[in-house]
């Protein structure tokens, strides 16, 4: 006997909730709830009406014999929720998608907060590794996903509220040195996040084209609900400290092959060298022509960077209607870093609205501005001016002493200098004198209007504007000892423009085409144009000290530089559904690069999926929902720049009025055209137990060709780089997400979250020549005796160092007792983890929650510059045997009769690190304890008719503990670029911190 | 909708072929060969001992131990020069099919000789017939053997000089000789004699018929017609004087005590025109706007192979250390020691010499002592003409040493000097030694480090003692030869290895390259 059930559903609070689906298990009917959360559905006793909503678990209710079933849905564990977001912006039911999306709610990122909102995803999402850059407040992100998909693998693609935005590195470090300007990502307020969908495979993201090969990370901004209106506060108060990774020996001091300094000379000639007596305390000369007890100083990282900080302020407004919705927010974060005289302040406004008009059309509208200051952002790697370089002192150097940095009795300020490096700047000169602040003002602003034509046809039509305004003031400050005539100079006053353009009409509908089978069908354009632009003067030397004007140099310098390009789309979808258990989805898109050569630029690319929901054909009672599903698909990409297609000349500065002219040392190539990704995935989710045990677990496998690759040459080509067109990755993995809840009483819930993923990654080819003989250079770190490179058929990026030579087993010594360099740099393992995760537990006991997110990643290398430098400085402990006896290397001659050579010490380890640069290549697997959480919320009861409704108090930590790691006196997750050329590179960057505060959250 | 595509993707700050003027790139290649900077200042000038410095940064110069950016500068002379070449190559590429242009064409083959001789003296065996073609596809060029570089280069440059033609158009950038092909046609054999002279320890017979046709061709007739490329410190500065210029290098850059103790024994007139003292104490050795004092009893060499560091070998240990300059706090260590003098040397809009008159003289004077058909002039007339010539060439370094009292009297004191010390008839290897000791004064003298080496190396001369320092990367022998660059080894994997295999003592400073037997 079929009834009409009708009923409320609202959250735990009680709240109701607007537009819950509501529908009748096994068949296609379906309805919503309305503006008062009341729904009403018929169906006959045994019937199971399922709920779900955004953001909030699912519930089943097995009709009985009542006609009212009132429901309350629990806020979702995230990684159960049943409707996801899925590529263009549409939401899917989850069981209707034949790929991996994972949800992580916003939540998560604003308690335990870093400066970068990336950060935050590190540890929680199967298949997503995320590197931070050690450069400071704001920094970069290096976020994969699945591994390297490509030889230029780099950050998904980031669509907000439906429209891509600019995440563009905005300059990093090299092995010369730099500073990280940030990312695009780093400049979003976590606070108007209400979630981040992960589009993990390539058929997820086939609709966003060619950016999207790396994957695509949906952001959903927080929106104003219907309801009365509601005030948000927060506050956030963290402090970060400098973590010291050094092990260092304390027991011999400063000096050269044995001695301690005598003078100033040779104090300044070993003030980064440990090679001297052993630390006795004796009063020995400095370089500044003080004496100092001779013994070991062991708190330099400690006493030199302080106590960063950071206090965010949020506050929200939002309200709605039957008509239309609006949120209004406002934050400001005030952040100290742990180097002196560097920080960031970033100002952030947002505004979501949406408005109907009629019943037919709805506009929505997202403005999102940031005001940001990167105050003096600091240099990293092997560079002038990097304050890192503390890390080196010898054993008994207090930092202090170098403090302030200046000869404070000359007009000019002139830096002092601590060792015999002019480029290794002093410390204190640098956060004293140094100036590099990086401004942005950024506007990302969205428009979308929707039209129903009927109940089942409609069309939208978007367009997203994210623009970038970008200025940078860097100087050589005036004294700085490298300069010219130590009079400084204008580096760089620049602003640049960045702007991305993204316009899109769709038409879709939804019909029944016979009994049992409908059909989800959508068409579309798409227009994409980038511009940069970018103007900057320069000079030098200042001509009135410490008057940093770029008006103020004896000679200037400018530069200009523009580009342009777009992309023109046309694309497909059509779903086949047929009873809401088999779903077949199949895209296809067009795309014409204009950085493409004109009769290469276009191509077409399909992807199909499957997805089937065998719930009821298992009918099992353990199993609450069961699905598999599988996908292919291909997608397109094009060069990074545009220009490269053919060879320009420019003119350069005149000599004595003679003009110069040039072109790039990069090769052009006119024969490019777009590569393509494919990728085959099968996948499964299973929960069980009524949801309280779940397993979603993906297999990809992927394949990338006509890869285009900026690749260097030896400059006896001519060039120093080509752009070439015949790269190939394969690259496949198997991820999963495992889900439970332990304990779920009235009082206390435990549930937990474990993902892991395997990545088997290859390169196939390199340069097209089909020889197993490739190999394509990236990085190097200072030291250059090591680099990484991409090695055919070895899993990329490979560390290639210098091994010893090996002689029956023995390591081979030249007649000079030193070990021999082997004749070539051999491939010592890939910078890329094979296996890494995430281990996330939170608990809800009456008013308390806490959380911890446990992290980890194995079977990646790291190449050391910092493990070069402890034993080329005699800081590293090995470089304690034999300090006084010499070093006899337990090796052999070439002949095969044992070393008796004994080689000096200091001759022995530096000889040694200059030649066997496998040294410095070391596990850089770790498990760490990434964040915790524990908060109370308080009972809204307390506060009786106050307009206050909830306040939740927070103690957060992030970086707590490692719990294991293979590095010596590094952090392995050191870096200074988040460039994958250079990933697995360290050296110089600044100490990883660890971040203490507390998290006040007020609604009204 | 793609109409504008070719449009939207065409550099708008940047022109094609169509547009550009290809005499810009003889002039931007002229100028990046010829600003060496660090590279040859932290190797060549204290290997060949014109300079020295206790300063640890030039540690692979002065004492054959590594420091600083010690790899990094092996690859200089390799990435800079191939580049320069190539620059001259693209202009050679664009001219080929425009015989108006033919002369440029033809200097472009000479420019990339020189280019690539110097890479090959440096490294030996390097990519030649295969090199600066990545346009045309070989993006992994093959080493050819500096046997067969060689013969291939002059080969080249004979056919390009005879291409140039005198009554067409010449340069319009031209940083050396303002457009002149007569001169560039002197260039080219005097390029050619030096080449020649590169062989005479491997291949006597092949080093006359090409040192003969050099002659015969017309080499330099003085120093008007000096190769030097002009530099501008308003825009593109003398990289050499710029690094000597950072306060450390300044403070404790000196000339060699051998150099100055070589000038000394014959109490040459340069002198004075090279060197001075700075004046008294620390705070004056580092004000780069105070002169010295450049009188000739006062000047001392700074010997190789010296540190401050308090230690065995702290140049104060050196028997003849004369002292610190100044006093209290402001103590100059090295202070006593003659440095180089500023107002001539160390202008950043100063010139970068690349070949002199001074050199063909006495490229010529030690042919004619080897009884090759080089003319009627003596070997001592041409000894005399090329010592001369390099006296009067410092006057060309920039506007002050033009009118610098002190080179324009040591120019005249020559003739008398010469008449005192003439050329050592009294055997060939008297003559030898003499005629190359001059070759080295004249390159040191112009600040052309990488010639003085490689003459050096090949004539022997002047005999100079290896300093001995711990820590050294050429087994305490002055090097031979810098290793290639670090990337080569996965930039061009294959032919690196195959260059490798086929150096005896492998990619390191002392083996030899095939003309230094």
């Amino acid at each position: 006997q079929k009834m009409s059930i009708r009923g409320k559903v609202s959250d735990e609070a009680g709240a109701p909730l607007y537009g819950v689906n509501v529908a009748l298990q096994g068949t296609t009917k379906g309805t919503v709830s309305n503006d008062k959360g009341e729904y009403s559905i018929d169906a006959k006793a045994g019937d199971i009406i399922s709920f779900s909503y955004v953001g909030f678990g699912v519930k089943k209710v097995t009709v009985g014999s009542l006609s009212v079933i009132n429901v309350a849905l629990s806020p979702e564990n995230n990684a159960l929720n049943e409707v996801v977001v899925t590529a263009l912006g549409i939401s899917k039911e989850a069981r209707k998608v034949g790929y991996a999306v994972t949800t992580v709610g916003g939540e998560q990122m604003t308690k335990a907060r870093e400066t970068n909102v990336a950060y935050s995803m590190a540890g929680r999402v199967a298949g997503l590794n995320i590197s931070g850059t050690n450069g400071g407040s704001g920094s970069s992100a290096r976020i994969l996903l699945r591994g390297m998909a490509s030889f230029t693998a780099s950050s998904p693609l980031i669509v907000m509220n439906g429209v891509p935005i600019d995440n563009t590195q905005r300059g990093s470090a090299g092995e010369w040195g730099g500073a990280d300007n940030g990312d695009g990502i780093s400049n979003l307020n976590p606070d108007d996040i209400e979630s981040m969908s992960v589009l993990k495979g390539a058929s997820a993201s086939a609709l966003y084209g060619a950016r999207a090969a790396n994957g695509v990370i949906l952001i959903t901004t927080k929106s104003g609900k219907k309801g009365k209106m509601s005030i948000d506060y927060n506050l956030n108060a963290v402090t970060d400290q400098a973590i010291n990774f050094t092990d260092y020996q304390y027991v011999y001091g400063q000096g050269l092959n044995g001695k301690r300094p005598t003078n100033t000379t040779s104090a300044l000639n070993s003030g980064m060298l440990s090679w001297g007596e052993k630390l006795d305390g004796a009063s020995t000369i400095q370089f500044d022509g003080k004496s100092y007890a001779y013994s070991a100083v062991k708190d330099n990282i400690k006493n030199f960077y302080r106590s960063g900080s950071s206090l965010t302020n949020s506050i929200s407004i939002s309200n709605g209607n039957d008509n239309g919705a609006f949120r209004l927010s406002i934050a400001n974060l005030s952040n100290n870093s742990i180097l002196r005289n560097s920080g960031l302040d970033r100002k952030t406004f947002n505004f979501t609205g949406s408005q109907k008009f009629g019943d037919k059309l709805k506009v929505d509208l997202m403005f999102n501005y940031v005001d940001e200051l990167n105050q003096n952002k600091p240099q990293l790697s092997d560079g002038p001016m990097n304050a890192n370089n503390i890390n080196f002192l010898a054993t008994n150097l207090d930092q202090n002493v170098l403090n302030p940095g200046f000869d404070a009795t000359t007009e000019n300020g002139n830096e002092t200098q601590y060792n015999d490096d002019i480029y290794v700047t002093n410390p204190w000169f640098v956060v004293n004198r140094y100036r590099n602040d990086v401004k942005r003002k950024r506007m990302i602003s969205a428009i979308t209007a929707k039209y129903d034509f009927t109940k089942n046809i409609y069309s939208q039509i978007r367009l997203g504007y994210d623009q970038l305004n970008d200025g940078i003031f860097k100087i050589t400050p005036t004294g700085t000892a490298y300069s010219n005539g130590q009079k400084g100079g204008f580096d760089e006053l620049s602003t640049a423009s960045t702007s991305e353009l993204n316009a899109d009409a769709i038409i879709g509908g939804n019909f029944n085409l016979v009994k049992d089978i409908s059909v989800d069908v959508l068409g579309g354009v798409a227009i994409r144009k980038n511009k940069y632009d970018r103007m900057a003067i320069g000079g030098g030397p200042f001509v009135i000290p410490f008057f940093y004007s770029p008006l103020n140099v004896l000679s200037f310098n400018r530069s200009y530089d523009y580009n342009e390009k777009q992309t023109n789309s046309a694309y497909y979808s059509v779903d086949f559904n047929y009873k809401n258990q088999l779903i077949l989805s199949t895209t296809g898109r067009y795309d014409a690069f204009s950085t493409l050569p004109v009769n290469n630029y276009g191509i077409f690319t399909p992807s199909v999926s499957l997805s089937y929901d065998f719930t009821e054909l298992a009918n099992s009672s353990k199993l609450s929902y069961g699905k598999l599903r599988a996908s292919y698909a291909v997608v397109s990409g094009e060069p990074a720049s545009p220009y490269s297609t053919s060879q320009y000349y420019s003119v350069g500065s005149a000599i004595q009025g003679t003009t110069t002219g040039s072109f790039s040392s990069t090769l052009p190539n006119l024969f490019l055209k777009p590569y393509t990704l494919s990728e085959f995935e099968i996948g499964t989710e299973l929960k069980f137990y009524q949801n309280r045990l779940g397993l979603d677990l993906a297999y990809f496998n992927r394949k990338t060709n006509n890869e285009i690759i900026n690749g260097s040459l030896s400059e006896a080509t001519g060039f120093s780089n080509q752009q070439i067109g015949t790269g190939s990755t394969q690259n496949s993995g198997l991820e999963a997400l495992i889900t439970g809840i332990p304990v779920s009483t009235g009082k206390l819930k435990w549930s937990t979250s474990l993902n892991f993923t395997f990545i088997s990654n290859k390169i196939v080819e390199i340069n097209g020549s089909g020889s197993d003989q490739q190999q394509l250079g990236l990085g190097t770190y200072r030291p250059l005796n090591a680099n990484t490179a991409l090695i055919k058929g070895l899993p990329g990026p490979q560390i290639m160092a210098y091994d010893y030579v090996y002689k029956n087993g023995k390591i081979v010594v030249d007649a000079s007792g030193i070990p021999v360099q082997a004749a070539e740099r051999t491939p010592m393992g890939s910078v890329l983890p094979k296996f890494y995760g995430g281990f996330n537990n939170e608990f809800t006991y009456k008013n308390f929650n806490f959380s911890f997110l446990i992290d980890y990643r194995f079977g990646n290398k790291v190449l050391s510059a910092t493990n070069y430098y402890t034993i080329f400085r005699g800081l590293n402990q090995m470089t304690l045997a034999g300090r006084e006896t010499g070093v006899v290397a337990n090796g052999v001659t070439a002949d095969g009769s044992a070393n008796t050579v004994n080689v000096p010490a200091q001759t022995y380890y530096q000889n040694l690190a200059r030649r066997i640069s496998a040294l410095n290549v070391m596990d850089g697997s770790f498990i760490k304890l990434r964040q915790v959480t524990l908060g109370y919320t308080i009972n809204p009861k307390i506060f009786g008719n106050t307009p206050i409704k909830a306040v939740e108090v927070s103690l957060v930590c992030r970086n707590l503990f490692t719990f294991l790691k293979y590095t010596d006196n590094i952090d392995p997750e050191a870096g200074f670029s988040p460039i994958l050329s250079y990933a697995g590179i360290e050296g110089n960057s600044l100490p990883s911190t660890r971040t203490y505060g507390f998290n006040l959250n007020v609604k009204f | 909708c793609t109409d504008n595509f070719e449009s939207i993707n065409t550099d708008p700050n940047k022109t094609s072929s169509a547009v550009f003027n290809p005499n810009y790139l003889l002039s931007q290649s002229q100028f990046e060969y010829g600003n060496t900077g660090y590279s040859q200042l932290l190797f060549q000038s204290m290997w060949t001992q014109v300079l020295a410095s206790t300063f640890s940064y030039y540690g692979n110069g002065d004492k054959y131990v590594p420091s600083g950016s010690f790899i990094a500068y092996q690859g200089r002379v390799h990435e800079e020069t191939y580049r320069a070449a190539s620059l001259s190559y693209e202009m050679q590429n664009l001219t080929k099919d425009k015989p108006e242009m033919s002369n440029l064409y033809n200097i472009g083959t000479i420019m990339k000789v020189l280019c690539l001789a110097r890479i090959t003296d440096c490294y030996g065996d390097v990519p030649y017939s295969q090199a600066l073609k990545a346009k045309e596809g070989i993006t992994l060029p093959k080493y050819d053997t500096q046997a067969a570089i060689y013969p291939a280069m002059l080969t080249e440059l004979d056919a390009a000089i005879t291409a140039l033609n005198t009554s067409k158009a010449g340069p319009t950038a031209d940083l050396m000789y303002g457009g002149n092909v007569t001169k560039w046609k002197k260039f080219g054999y005097s390029l050619m004699l030096k080449l020649a002279m590169r062989l005479t320890k491997i291949d006597a017979a092949a080093a006359k018929t090409w040192a003969e046709k050099a002659y015969t061709g017309g080499v330099f007739s003085s120093i008007d017609d000096n190769a030097k490329v002009l530099t501008d410190n308003a825009t593109n500065g003398n990289n050499t004087s710029g690094a000597l210029r950072v306060p450390d290098d300044y403070r404790e850059v000196r000339w060699s005590k051998t150099f100055i103790d070589y000038l000394k024994a014959t109490a040459d007139p340069r002198l004075s025109a090279i060197a001075e003292v700075s004046q008294e104490g620390y705070a004056k050795n580092t004000d780069q706007n105070l002169a010295g004092d450049n009188s000739e009893a006062i000047q001392i060499g700074l010997p190789n192979g010296y540190d401050l560091n308090g230690g065995t070998t702290d140049v104060a240990k050196h028997p003849q250390y004369p002292g610190a300059s100044g006093s209290g706090a402001d103590v100059a260590r090295v202070g006593k020691y003659s440095r180089p003098r500023t107002s001539v040397f160390i202008d950043r809009s100063g010139v970068n010499f690349v070949l002199t008159y001074a050199e063909t003289e006495l490229l010529l004077a030690e042919a004619k002592i080897k009884g090759w058909n080089v003319g009627t002039t003596t070997a001592a007339d041409h000894y005399k003409a090329g010592v001369k010539a390099a006296a009067a060439s410092l006057a060309q370094f920039n506007t002050t040493a033009s009118g610098d009292a002190s080179i324009t009297k040591a120019v005249t004191a020559m003739d008398a000097f010469l008449t005192k010390n003439p050329l050592n008839v009294s055997s060939t290897e008297a003559s030898l030694k003499q005629i190359n000791e001059q070759i080295w004064v004249a390159t040191g003298s112009t600040f052309n480090f990488i010639e003085t080496w490689s003459n050096w190396r090949r004539s022997g001369y002047p005999a100079l003692t290896a300093v001995v320092y711990p820590n050294g990367f050429s087994n305490g022998t002055i090097p031979r030869r810098i290793p290639y660059k670090s990337t080569e080894a996965s930039y061009n994997p294959d032919n690196y290895k195959a260059a490798v295999a086929s150096l005896t003592g492998g990619d390191t400073f002392t083996s030899k390259i095939w003309w230094d037997k």
